[in-house]
């Protein structure tokens, strides 16, 4: 799904040179759920920002869903980024100007999917994280749980391979970050491959695999995904209020 | 406390050179375009003789075409008959009276070095002088009885004076216009009117007088006016034919020194022109005006329609930047949200984060200001570029200078106030919390 | 593209919509007014006169002391003219088109007429003044030298003949042909018979509503102790004939002030100085206004680009490309000015209406105001380019960015 060769990233500016990522190489299947975790200043967003198409690497290869995207133009890049891939951040960056309704909408609007095509998936979106009802509300009246799961759908609307999840609990509390978890481990057992970064060991361990960062390099890279037959347990689906 | 906010204020319009330069000059072209036309309009409209002028009045009589009103809207002609001025400075029924008309006589200098030259003047009656106070350097007016007596006697300006004596004392001197010797009775001093209100048929802004002579001494020279002269019917052939004639050409001013006596001149006119259909003159309805100076200079349109649309177009186009300035104060204001939820985190209240933003506003104000007045002058400047005529009321006097910048302050706080008061509905937390 | 979802972000934050929109609507309703105006001034400034501008010039001539006789001064002046060098023609005249002083009066088809049938300028020349003037005979033909009458100032006119503007002919005789028709020029006989028509020539007040309304009357008729010429040079030679005639006539009669020499070019520009003032004024005013209007917009825009710079980022993050978010600001100030242009529509026509009631204005042509619509969308557009290009370029990685 994600393959990650040999990649560098150096920042330079005219006075020193940072190795944010140094041979950096990983690889993520389908359908896995991995936990990118690591000190931070580690490299974890830098490797967020490339694996989302966001920042462009200086060497190295990058497969994404068997596309090379080495040397991708602007405009390529952005087409990728809104088909292939789900973004949740950890301030959430909704439109607070827009209702969820338009907020779910925005990555739709770029995919220049009609407007019954957009209303079908939006609504649809909507009601798998449990806020259907509240389409004509804003950003601001929702608490931060809510404000996440509207990132969520909004990052599901469009169907990605891959959802990229940046500490998609770091601003929650632990109630409401547990629904959180709940819901992304949902929507993986759907089928919907997860990198999520995180500094939190307790969420990194709810996760198929954990990658560990240090300095820009992977320390603990486990070639073979350990695709491990979760048990049922009691985390049936609760929208948290 | 102020100065600590003026001091927070300028150093926060340093910090964004660029916004402030464009708020600073938006205030200061919005200023300069309102003060420039603001400036002439009030100048030219202004009240030339504040103590008095509404004791002074314009007589207006109706001897017009029974067919035809002088002007469309039915309102009585702007200047008297000869006839009529005679009969009015006969009876004298007013507290002071002086009929008058534009001349232009050659004189002829006898120092030899100063060629012949054409000259301006005003023929009227001894009160002229009294009545609209023009300030003497030297001598004084004549008196009644030199008019009575078509006097052979002169009053210079001052312009005039210099130009034939060198600016000296020249009474008892001697003048020779069009071969005839006058004696100079007396000299002005400086007399700078903006507009000419007594003569306002030849033209408010026109080349002032250069000379005074008695009206009667005139009527000797049987010399025309060289002013507006309007006639509904020809006038027979001949000097006296003329003066006997319903032409107009001549101004006619009484001063009237209480309302009763205003009153009392009133019916006298009334009884005047009706006395005068009886003998077949005045066939229109009774029409009798008496204006005081500042209703004159409006029923003449001393102010022109362009300048009141200028004045009106200033006045919009400083709305345009005030809007202006209100949008980019608000930018500015919102983006310092975090600061006001930092300050008011520390203890400031909300009227001293209130206060500090007002000043801001109020500094944005006064360098717009300071900006305007110095695009005001060079506007000024421009009109009088434009307009030669308007070189009297395109000048910057103090008055108009603290207003300028009066204006410029009060317009940038208002202009702030609303994204002042945006501004002080942070919550001290809501900024806090990331 | 997304104009609902543009729209409804703008209603959260309506004060500054409102801001920039009222800029706008003040600056449509003023821009075009005023450009309605200049239209207007520029129109009347265009008028011809029907002279010959450019070659000739005017001035008086005033003597003084006893025995100064202006009739026998002004023949002798005007033949002394003739036949300097430089000079294409001469001719004593009262008053010259535009000068802003002359002699009117009305005409009338029959006696006793309550009202006159036109009213004309009256220009008291000789049979040189068309050559002069250089006016263009239409009908009829000149004076002759002996129709010319010597007249004492305040004498009454009534001449025998008269040539008349084709104003004043088609005002008084519709159905055409004038020559040889009869007019009054009072109340009673005798009568005037028109003898020719000249295509144009003004009258000397610019602000009249009949302009073309003129006469020539044959006579010479000193004003007191005044005269007047008007002479047309030789192309090229105005100027130097200018100082040549100054001096010549002082030699000829020192007893005497020759005035200011004028141009008919200077008359021009003198005449209509407010006319041409006043377009200035409003087209520096509009320049201005036009500035402020693309500053503030510019000013916002940077502002909202910058407080938005997040937003920005997280919609390139969610697929958006440069042209996408370029097209966005765009759009967004497409839809403000357009609310903006809608109010300020009415707002033009009500400045219009406006002045119509308080100076008489024509109303304002309706082709006005989407013209400006037009031009305002364009300066919005290229107003907000800049910032938008910067909003295209903010990095999708911002999204990522912690506060």
């Amino acid at each position: 799904m994600l393959v990650m060769k040999h990649l560098q990233k150096v920042y330079r500016t005219h006075l020193i040179e940072t190795h944010a990522l140094r041979d950096f190489s990983i690889q993520v299947g389908e359908g896995e759920f991995v936990a990118v975790t690591g000190p931070s200043g580690s490299g974890k967003t830098t490797f967020l920002n490339i694996a989302g198409l966001l920042e462009e690497f200086t060497g190295g290869e990058y497969w994404l869903d068997n596309v090379d995207v080495r040397g991708m133009d602007d405009n390529d890049r952005s087409k990728l980024r809104n088909e292939k891939l789900g973004f949740i951040f950890q301030t959430f960056n909704l439109i607070p100007d827009l209702n969820l309704f338009d907020n779910v909408d925005v990555p739709l609007r770029y995919r220049r999917f009609n407007a019954a095509e957009r209303k079908h998936r939006i609504e649809e979106a909507l009601t798998r994280v449990g806020l259907a009802s509240r389409q004509k509300h804003y950003p601001a009246e929702l608490s931060g749980g809510q404000q996440q799961r509207v990132a969520i759908a909004r990052a599901l609307a469009g169907s990605p391979r891959v959802l990229l999840a940046d500490e998609p609990t770091g601003n929650l509390d632990s109630l409401m970050a547990r629904g959180v978890m709940e819901l992304l481990e949902e929507i993986n057992r759907q089928g919907t491959t997860i990198i999520m970064v995180t500094h939190d060991p307790e969420l990194a361990a709810r996760a198929h695999r954990n990658v560990h960062i240090i300095d820009g390099q992977v320390t603990d890279f486990d070639d073979e995904p350990k695709l491990v037959q979760r048990n049922a347990r009691d985390d049936n689906h609760v929208a948290l209020a | 406390m102020f100065s600590y906010y003026i001091q927070l204020g300028l150093r926060s319009l340093r910090r964004n050179p660029v916004l402030t330069a464009l708020m600073v000059l938006g205030i200061g072209l919005g200023i300069a375009a309102s003060m420039t036309t603001l400036t002439v309009m009030h100048l030219m409209g202004s009240d030339p003789i504040p103590w008095k002028s509404d004791k002074l009045h314009a007589v207006q009589l109706d001897n017009w075409d029974v067919n035809n009103p002088y002007y469309d809207d039915g309102r009585p002609p702007d200047q008297v008959t000869y006839r009529d001025a005679q009969a009015l400075m006969a009876a004298g029924k007013a507290d002071k009276q002086a009929a008058m008309w534009k001349i232009a006589l050659p004189i002829q200098p006898e120092n030899p070095e100063v060629k012949p030259f054409n000259s301006l003047g005003r023929v009227t009656y001894s009160d002229f002088f009294s009545m609209f106070e023009p300030p003497f350097a030297y001598g004084g007016p004549w008196d009644h009885k030199q008019d009575a007596e078509h006097a052979r006697v002169i009053v210079l300006t001052k312009d005039t004076n210099e130009k034939l004596f060198g600016g000296q004392n020249s009474v008892g001197k001697s003048v020779r216009m069009n071969g005839v010797d006058y004696t100079v009775l007396g000299v002005l001093g400086n007399w700078k009117l903006r507009a000419r209100y007594y003569d306002l048929t030849n033209g408010a802004f026109a080349d002032p007088e250069e000379f005074f002579m008695p009206f009667t001494t005139a009527i000797d020279l049987k010399q025309r006016g060289s002013g507006n002269n309007s006639c509904w019917k020809s006038p027979a052939d001949g000097w006296d034919a003329y003066l006997d004639s319903d032409c107009i050409w001549m101004q006619m001013w009484v001063q009237l020194d209480s309302p009763e006596r205003l009153a009392e001149y009133k019916s006298f006119l009334d009884n005047y022109v009706n006395e005068q259909k009886k003998l077949g003159r005045f066939p229109r309805p009774l029409n009798n005006r008496l204006l005081d100076v500042n209703a004159w200079m409006k029923d003449q349109r001393v102010v022109s329609r362009d300048v009141e649309v200028q004045t009106g177009l200033g006045f919009a186009f400083l709305a345009v930047c005030l809007v202006n300035t209100i949008g980019l104060l608000l930018a500015k204001f919102t983006r310092k949200a975090g600061e006001v939820g930092l300050r008011r985190a520390l203890g400031a209240s909300r009227r001293e984060v209130f206060m500090q933003f007002l000043v801001e506003s109020g500094v944005v104000g006064l360098s717009g200001g300071l900006v305007g007045l110095l695009l005001t002058g060079l506007g000024l400047l421009a009109v009088r570029a434009l307009y030669s005529s308007y070189k009297s009321v395109a000048t910057l006097d103090l008055s108009m200078v603290l207003t300028t910048i009066a204006l410029a302050v009060i317009s940038a706080v208002l202009a702030g106030l609303y994204p002042t008061w945006r501004a002080c509905r942070v919550q001290p937390a809501a900024q806090l919390k990331v | 593209m997304e104009f609902r979802p543009i729209l409804s972000a703008l209603m959260r934050s309506k004060v500054a919509m409102i801001l920039i929109g009222l800029q706008v609507a003040l600056t449509l309703a003023i821009v075009c007014n005023a450009l309605f105006i200049i239209g207007q001034r520029l129109d009347h400034m265009a008028r011809p006169s029907g002279v010959d501008e450019q070659n000739t010039f005017w001035f008086g001539s005033n003597g003084f002391g006893q025995g100064y006789n202006a009739k026998v001064v002004q023949q002798s002046d005007v033949a002394l003219l003739r036949q300097l060098p430089g000079v294409a023609d001469a001719a004593p005249t009262n008053s010259v088109p535009m000068s802003d002083g002359g002699w009117s009066t009305g005409l009338m088809l029959q006696p006793h007429q309550k009202k006159s049938t036109a009213d004309s300028a009256i220009y008291l020349v000789d049979d040189h003044a068309i050559s002069t003037f250089g006016l263009k005979l239409v009908a009829g033909r000149n004076f002759k030298p002996e129709e010319i009458k010597s007249l004492d100032f305040g004498d009454r006119l009534l001449p025998q003949v008269a040539i008349i503007t084709k104003a004043v002919a088609d005002k008084m005789f519709p159905d055409g042909n004038a020559v040889g028709k009869q007019v009054y020029f009072d109340l009673d006989p005798p009568t005037t018979t028109i003898i020719g028509v000249v295509e144009r020539m003004q009258q000397p007040w610019m602000s009249s509503e009949t302009v073309e309304n003129s006469t020539l009357v044959p006579a010479f008729m000193p004003y007191g102790n005044s005269t007047r010429y008007l002479i047309r040079a030789d192309p090229g030679k105005r100027d130097e004939l200018m100082k040549l005639v100054e001096q010549k006539l002082t030699e000829a009669n020192p007893s005497r002030i020759i005035g200011k020499m004028h141009s008919i070019a200077d008359v021009r520009n003198d005449a209509y100085a407010e006319d041409r003032a006043m377009a200035i004024i409003l087209g520096v005013v509009i320049f201005c206004l036009l500035t402020i209007t693309a500053l503030g917009i510019v000013g916002m825009a940077s502002f909202w680009v910058a407080q938005r710079t997040r937003q920005i980022g997280t919609r390139r993050a969610l697929g958006a490309t440069k042209f996408d978010i370029l097209r966005y600001f765009q759009t967004e100030n497409f839809i403000i000015t357009t609310l903006g242009l809608i109010g300020g529509g009415i707002l033009a026509y009500a400045f219009s209406l406006y002045l119509m009631s308080a100076y008489q204005a024509p109303r304002l042509p309706w082709y006005y105001v989407p013209v400006g619509f037009v031009c305002l969308w364009l300066l919005g557009q290229l107003a907000v380019l800049g910032p938008a290009l910067r909003a295209s370029r903010v990095p999708p990685a911002v999204a990522t960015r912690s506060v």
